[in-house]
């Protein structure tokens, strides 16, 4: 009888929380009463990290309900999930690096970039750096040459830059060996000597830093000053056969960039609250330019190092990629 | 000889001792620096920042959307090689002609077809599921398929010299035999299903412990991400428990569960 009633009590209290689980997820805002006639349930991929805190900070301040958008924001493990969830049907955009978009397209895939997202800092502290343990002793680019250096996915816009900048700095693109070693593992990792050197952003680059190593400073610096970190991607099937979503998403993505750009305290508080950090970690982040304008992004000139460095076999056509 | 109550007292306190010993270990090489504990938090840190999470209805939902997708991904992989299984395994010539393509199939690892589940699925509940149903499958599958075909020759002889029914062949005579096998298939295909759950929320991105470990670690929260891979453990022990106790009450009948009558 004691046994039955506690064979009971487990079933109910995993169905309850079962249940517990059917419940919507952290539901948006309510809209603003002067918003357009027409709305849209946009659901766009966007990886769990700080440059995501423009469009929390623009969805608190209504500025999606403004264009009329429904707006649900998944958590993507990165760009390599996105594309084939563009494909499914799942997303409707994606906030990725350019480099998917491209090797999408030259395998076939009809993927657009709509519009820039966020460009990393021409000068000073960038968003991302490339971090040496001391035990290292690596001091400079040219110090990279045979070492082993961990990027957090292959064949994208960091190992890439990082080659650059080496070679520019008169070292052996090719003597070094890339890892790849998710953001997080890389402090770790770095004490444990496994790897030589990492690309990382805050706040894992400041814990480096913090155990006595080196900051490089940032690859995109060296090799695309500003280069873009993230832009605005869909495919051509999305644009088909929803214009008006799509042209509505646009401006009001712009919006939410150029209040994020203007508002920088909100964007801030937005990741303190959605990254569930303290805000003094968040006030240490280093925030990248947020702009929809893609003329400063730099996309020709990566296009151009990643031919070079045989990144692509053939060149992605970015007349043709990029929606004018 | 000890009464059955004693007994049971004392595996709860051996089974609690062996935890205690293991937290103790694990709060040591914090201390004594075998491990470093800024990437590997000690326990204190990680079970205060599960009790910040028990505060958190957030939380508490996330475990929901695990639990519900083990549900389901159970669910639909233990009625379908229930189905698939009985029929497979009561019928020879089936049995021959699947044999290679179940042993073809039985070792892909179901997280390799995590990019073809997005492709099908995109990032939700769905996606996780296609790779929960797939592993957890072929575990209750080859289990019903032993169970069916383990028949006893001398019941079965009794059972057409008794001319009995196919409705009743299946009743009297497969489905004891074939009992054990379906509940130990269960039984392990609950904790696969499990870990599964919490994988492709890992690699998906589908809402559940594994989506909340990559965000906390993205956010540089050690001590959290153990928190949660505590709570999965937690969690595999609730269903452990709760599958052993019904695989007891179901089989109750039979003399695996039965203790020797002296007379």
């Amino acid at each position: 009888m004691k046994r039955r009633a506690f064979l009971g009590g487990l079933a109910a209290l995993a169905t309850t929380v079962a249940l517990v689980g059917c419940t919507d997820s952290g539901a948006s805002p309510d809209p603003t009463d002067a918003g357009p006639a027409e709305t849209y349930q946009v659901r766009v991929a966007a990886l769990p990290i700080a440059e995501t805190g423009a469009i929390w900070a623009a969805l608190d301040a209504g500025i999606f309900a403004d264009h009329g958008i429904e707006l649900e924001i998944l958590p993507a493990q990165g760009g390599a999930q996105a594309i084939p969830a563009l494909v499914a049907g799942d997303i409707d955009f994606a906030i990725g690096q350019p480099m998917g978009p491209f090797r999408a397209a030259l395998g076939g895939e009809e993927v657009r970039i709509l519009s820039n997202y966020a460009n990393s800092l021409p000068s000073g502290d960038d968003v991302n750096s490339v971090v040496a343990s001391a035990a290292s002793g690596i001091t400079s680019w040219a110090d990279l040459s045979g070492k082993t250096v961990a990027v957090n996915s292959l064949g994208a816009a960091g190992d890439l830059t990082i080659r650059a900048a080496v070679e520019k700095d008169g070292g052996d693109p090719a003597s070094i060996e890339f890892v790849a070693v998710a953001f997080p593992d890389v402090p770790a990792q770095i004490e444990a000597g496994t790897i030589d050197a990492a690309w990382a952003p805050d706040p894992f680059r400041g814990m480096v830093v913090a155990a006595g190593g080196t900051d490089l400073g940032g690859p995109y610096q060296q090799a695309v000053p500003g280069l873009t970190v993230l832009t605005n991607f869909t495919l051509q099937k999305v644009i088909d056969e929803q214009p008006d979503m799509v042209e509505a998403w646009t401006a009001a993505l712009s919006d939410a960039l150029d209040y994020a750009a203007g508002h920088e305290d909100e964007v801030r508080a937005a990741i303190a609250t959605n990254l569930d950090i303290p805000e003094a970690a968040a006030a240490g982040i280093v925030l990248p330019e947020f702009t929809a304008d893609l003329s400063n992004a730099g996309l020709e000139d990566l296009v151009k190092l990643a031919m070079k460095f045989k990144y692509f076999e053939t060149e992605p056509d970015l007349d043709a990629i990029v929606v004018q | 000889m000890k009464s059955t109550k004693s007994r049971r007292a004392r595996s709860a306190l051996l089974g609690a001792a062996g935890v205690l010993t293991l937290l103790l270990v694990w709060q040591a090489s914090s201390e004594l620096g075998w491990v470093n504990g800024t990437y590997f938090p000690p326990p204190t840190e990680v079970f205060a920042a599960l009790g910040r999470f028990v505060l958190d209805l957030n939380y508490w939902r996330t475990i929901g959307n695990t639990l519900l997708t083990w549900a389901i991904g159970l669910a639909i992989a233990g009625v379908s090689a229930l189905v698939l299984g009985t029929v497979v395994g009561l019928v020879p010539v089936l049995r021959r002609y699947t044999r290679s393509t179940v042993e073809f199939l039985r070792p892909i690892p179901s997280v390799a077809i995590i990019p073809l589940a997005i492709l099908l699925f995109g990032l939700d509940r769905d996606a996780s599921l296609v790779i929960v149903v797939y592993a957890t499958f072929w575990q209750i599958f080859i289990q019903v398929l032993y169970g069916v075909a383990d028949v006893d020759p001398v019941a079965r002889d009794t059972q057409r010299s008794f001319g009995l029914g196919t409705l009743s062949r299946f009743r009297y005579l497969v489905l004891p035999t074939a009992l054990p096998y379906i509940m130990t298939g269960v039984r392990l295909g609950a904790t696969v299903a499990l870990i599964l759950t919490v994988t492709a929320e890992l690699l998906i991105g589908a809402p559940g412990i594994g989506q909340l470990l990559t965000v906390r670690s993205t956010a540089g929260d050690y001590a959290g991400v153990y928190a949660l891979v505590v709570t999965a453990a937690l969690l595999a022990l609730v269903i452990n428990l709760l599958v052993r106790a019904v695989e007891r009450r179901v089989l109750s009948w039979h003399q695996s569960v039965r203790a020797e009558v002296v007379l």
